[in-house]
């Protein structure tokens, strides 16, 4: 390590110490103020070391990144030990273990089904084995088999048949802007929002938006003539849908970002109320 | 102002229908100024089984009473009763036992706590007698023995109709209304159990302003409810199923034949083959992210084809593949189709278990590695296919600041803005699973392309129909896509 | 016959999803319901094939010196520090040898990846081998003979530690709501890269973001309808036009996974 790590590292460490003798001072009143400004110093310290990731990598980024990696991966491994293997296959496939686990036993006729999983499981752990690794796809294929048909299924139905029905909007006015003919049309032509035009408008949109969209989803031709025209309208609206999408969002993530500055100034630093 | 009023009591009746249906003495209401003369009861009521079902459930049809919205028009709402043996009581209090008493600390054949143990004691004394020194998990046990003995003779139980049960009320549905549905749980072990193949009653009566003052129904039954084995209520999307089973079919065997199919080339996809060769000139490894997907999606199993055809060509090249991945079952997948790749390209020996590697099934862990990848390992091309969320901006703004080449596909429309901002190439929605066709080229996968392609043709025609048929009222063609249930 | 018998296995379940919905009958359910079931518990088998990616890639990183291999030690201290505490809980009051416990398993985890990882150089092999043993022997000497705590876990509602709890709350919460809230830095700048973009697409798409974006200003109300507009007509028919494309694209791969056309997913194209 060069010296100018050696002084960051010393800076960085004192300014810890400092915060969990500050923090802990602070917060006497509670129970165990030792230790909750210890963890309010950690939680400071992780914080400060992953916004530093802006400037650049460094250190201290490396090393929260690689705690985290290593702390979540077991965080998810003991709630899927706990939830699904404790809680979901042990009471139905064994009393012993269910005392053990101290998991009410949930005996019941078909429950031998669940041994299944547990060897198609098993198989899948052959990949670390020398030989029979082969024997792994058999569970991966009943899992890609089984989701695929679902899959299938469901989005047939909820993308396609329910989105089809649905642009059948009516592009001459519907029950409460009935097309009266052309002459009541121009005479009553207005900008707000409930009149006969907009009304319109947006079905024809709809209607042009979602026809050109799909022209250009089309594989099978050139983008070129009508086709052309079809598929560069169809991209104009998909771009501008992208954008509206982005401006959406725009406000959620700063607020996301006001929710860690206020953990820093108001949670550790005291700063504001 | 009589309809003002019939609204008013409708609305009480609704608010109270939970509590009323547990109960069923009729109470007068001594508010009610009005006599009430007695309305016609409703014609033509009949209970059947629910249609399109998996069973434990019934529909129940009538007629208007002739003094509903006509006639004296006094009817407020309609009661409907089920006639109901004295034997579900008893399931309805060990019900009560097992779950609602001891609501605070959760159910009995769960709980250990003491103080639970005692609320429980003092209702099980009077229903349990001689068990009441025995633990909680014994009388547990007990209620539990005792439910299924009941529950097992409930068939029996109902045969001996009108012995041993009565008009239980279920449901409250105000004036105008003409049918209800009574469903039941499927389960023995859910309170309100159904059970198939067993003779059921029901009655309704019309209901005045004055409770007291009613006319029931001629009764209905028996009925039993049992599952079906074919839902109607889907025949559209069976004919789906079977037309788009067909044109796939079809057009993957025309293109087996060696018919030529022409397929529009795709910017993303000429990009793929030009960013490996780039990354093997830079001698920089090649950085592919299946996502957040699970095996179970599809979009992440379009990127393992994908990934078959980026690592066979990296393994012609020599370049170095990072495959970090969030879900271990994508892992062992992914494992799978880069192994095979090398021993396609003919290089097993260059093949390194650890290209594919587990990362954490943590969303943001598992950003905070690839982007220490990105900038640790300083990789030419980022491809990113698959699944992805909201770390998809935090992937690509690190990857475009890195200086690599990045080239996205993701079916998750809410991602799709900041990768075309972020990425040099971005396939969206569709192009992500016409990606593998267009990359391997193999007549197969093209001719499902086209069948893609008939069915978006065959939409934009049936929008023009629909749309016609919508102008002109003509509902026939529309129902075509209705699917109810 | 190594690749035909799960080829068949895709063909019957993915066959069988799909009859599924069309059988509303108990049975069916009762089937749908089990294959769900049996989907997540495989899927916990397969974390430990995760763990031990992880743990191998770790020691290999340290094996091949590669630049930064010490914060692998930092990966494996938080992920098997973790799993101590997932599968450990305090008796009484007092946690007793709790924490020396938990270093000396700490210390064998390390010295024994560090074993693994010197698997080359018998000298150092040995001698880290020797030290792993000493701390094993520790470490089972404290879980065995240490009353104040056990393995022990009942998780209803939840895991028992308080030690889990506070790794969950001070550690990964704080970088994973960090993580998350780069995002509004990252957007700022992908804001920043479509505004240079001198196209007429990318001008579409930042254009259409200004006015979103606009929405809630007091300067320009008439962007808040212009913005909803845009919301409700436009971008719905592109959303419908592109679900529509993707639906055709799941239901074609999801078809040809059935039937066995698409096989990149087992390593054949």
């Amino acid at each position: 390590m060069k010296r100018s790590s050696y002084i960051v590292l010393g800076v960085v460490s004192a300014i810890f110490v400092l915060s969990w003798v500050m923090k802990s001072m602070s917060l006497s009143e509670v129970d165990d103020s030792i230790m909750q400004g210890f963890l309010l110093t950690v939680s400071a310290f992780l914080t400060l070391s992953i916004f530093s990731f802006l400037y650049k990598d460094n250190p201290f980024y490396k090393f929260a990144e690689h705690l985290f990696v290593g702390v979540s991966a077991a965080f998810w491994m003991c709630q899927g030990f706990w939830s699904t293997l404790v809680g979901n296959l042990i009471p139905r496939v064994s009393e012993s273990l269910s005392g053990f686990f101290m998991v009410p036993y949930q005996p019941g006729s078909f429950n031998f089904h669940y041994w299944i999983p547990v060897i198609l499981g098993l198989l899948l752990l052959m990949r670390l084995a020398p030989k029979g690794g082969w024997l792994s796809r058999w569970p991966l294929a009943f899992i890609v088999g089984t989701t695929a048909g679902l899959n299938f299924i469901k989005y047939l139905r909820s993308d396609f048949i329910d989105q089809v029905s649905s642009t059948f909007v009516p592009l001459l006015g519907d029950e409460t802007n009935k097309w009266t003919g052309v002459g009541d049309f121009f005479s009553n032509l207005s900008l707000s929002a409930d009149s006969q035009f907009v009304a319109l408008l947006a079905n024809w949109v709809i209607f042009v938006g979602v026809f050109s969209g799909l022209v250009y989803f089309f594989f099978s031709k050139e983008h070129k003539g009508v086709f052309g025209v079809g598929s560069r309208v169809g991209i104009w609206i998909l771009m501008i849908t992208f954008g509206a999408s982005f401006g959406y969002t725009v406000m959620g993530r700063i607020s996301l970002l006001v929710g860690r500055l206020t953990f820093l100034f108001r949670d550790w630093l005291g700063l504001i109320s | 102002m009589k309809y003002m009023l019939r609204v008013l009591f409708s609305l009480v009746l609704f608010a109270t229908t939970a509590v009323l249906a547990q109960t069923d003495v009729v109470e007068s209401d001594s508010t009610t100024v009005v006599t009430e003369q007695t309305p016609a009861p409703v014609s033509m009521f009949e209970a059947k089984d629910k249609d399109n079902d998996h069973g434990h459930a019934f529909v129940l049809n009538w007629e208007l009473s002739a003094d509903d919205g006509a006639g004296l028009d006094n009817v407020l709402t309609y009661e409907v009763f089920r006639w109901t043996p004295n034997i579900s009581d008893s399931i309805g209090i060990i019900d009560t036992l097992l779950n609602v008493a001891i609501v605070d600390n959760g159910p009995l054949n769960q709980t250990t706590a003491t103080d639970a143990e005692q609320r429980i004691d003092s209702l099980m004394t009077a229903f349990l007698g001689p068990l009441a020194n025995a633990s909680a998990q014994e009388k547990g046990a007990r209620l539990h023995e005792l439910r299924a003995a009941y529950v097992e003779r409930l068939a029996e139980v109902h045969s001996a109709y009108p012995a041993n049960g009565y008009w239980r009320k279920i449901k409250v549905v105000p004036f105008g209304t003409t049918s209800c549905e009574d469903v039941g749980g499927k389960e023995p072990e859910n309170s309100g159990y159904i059970p198939d193949f067993t003779d059921y009653y029901y009655r309704v009566d019309a209901v005045t302003a004055d409770t007291l003052v009613r006319a029931e129904s001629k009764i209905a039954g028996p009925v039993q409810s049992s599952g079906q084995w074919f839902n109607t209520g889907r025949v559209p999307v069976l004919c789906f199923v079977i037309i788009f089973t067909i044109l796939t079919l079809y057009f993957v065997q025309a293109a087996k034949k060696g018919t030529d199919l022409y397929v529009r080339p795709l910017g993303g996809i000429e990009a793929v083959d030009d960013a490996i060769g780039r990354a093997t000139e830079m001698g920089k490894p090649i950085l592919y992210v299946l996502g957040l997907g699970s095996a179970a999606d599809v979009a992440t199993i379009a990127s393992f084809t994908i990934l078959g055809r980026v690592a066979k060509k990296v393994a012609e090249y020599q370049t170095e593949l990072i495959v970090p991945t969030y879900d271990p079952i994508v892992m062992s997948v992914a494992q799978e189709v880069v192994k095979s790749a090398y021993y396609d390209a003919g290089r097993p020996d260059s093949y390194n278990e650890d290209t594919v590697f587990f990362v954490t099934q943590s969303q943001f862990a598992y950003v905070a590695a690839v982007n220490g990848i990105m900038l640790r390992d300083l990789p030419a091309t980022n491809i990113y296919m698959g699944k992805f969320y909201a770390e998809s901006l935090i992937l690509a703004e690190t990857g475009a600041l890195a200086g690599s080449i990045q080239i996205s596909g993701t079916d998750e429309i809410a991602q799709i803005p900041f990768f075309i901002v972020a990425c040099d190439y971005t396939l969206i929605g569709e192009e992500l699973y016409a990606a593998s066709a267009y990359l391997g080229r193999e007549p197969v996968l093209l001719g499902s392309l086209k069948a893609q392609d008939y069915a978006k043709a065959a939409i934009i025609i049936l929008a023009i129909i629909g749309l016609i048929a919508g102008n002109l009222d003509w509902t026939g063609f529309t129902g075509l896509f209705e699917v109810t249930n | 016959m190594k690749r035909q018998i799960p080829y068949a296995l895709v063909f019957l379940f993915g066959l069988f999803m799909v009859f599924q919905y069309f059988v509303p009958h108990e049975s069916s359910e009762w089937a749908y319901e089990f294959l769900l079931d049996w989907i997540m518990i495989i899927g916990i088998f397969a974390l430990a094939l995760g763990i031990w990616s992880l743990f191998h890639l770790s020691v290999e990183k340290i094996r091949a010196r590669k630049e930064g291999h010490g914060y692998s030690y930092i990966t494996l201290a938080g992920l098997f520090v973790m799993i101590a505490f997932g599968f450990t809980a305090r008796h009484g009051e007092s946690w007793g040898f709790y924490l020396v416990w938990v270093f000396t398993y700490l210390m064998t985890i390390m010295l024994a990846a560090r074993t693994l990882a010197a698997s080359n150089e018998p000298g150092k092999r040995n001698m880290f081998m020797v030290a792993t043993l000493g701390f094993l022997v520790a470490t089972i000497a404290i879980a065995i003979f240490d009353d104040s705590w056990s393995f022990y876990f009942y998780t209803s509602e939840g895991l028992e530690n308080s030690m889990w709890r506070r790794f969950f709350d001070f550690v990964m919460m704080p970088i994973l709501s960090t993580m998350f809230s780069l995002l509004a830095f990252f957007i700022a700048s992908a804001a920043y890269r479509a505004f240079r973009a001198r196209n007429v697409l990318a001008t579409l798409l930042l254009v259409a973001a200004l006015i979103v974006m606009l929405r809630f200003n007091p300067w320009f109300p008439q962007m808040a309808g212009l913005s909803n507009w845009l919301m409700n007509v436009p971008n719905l028919a592109a959303q419908r036009a592109i679900v529509i494309g993707i639906g055709l694209g799941i239901v074609a791969t999801a078809l040809k996974v059935i039937l066995g056309i698409e096989r990149g997913y087992m390593g054949k194209g």
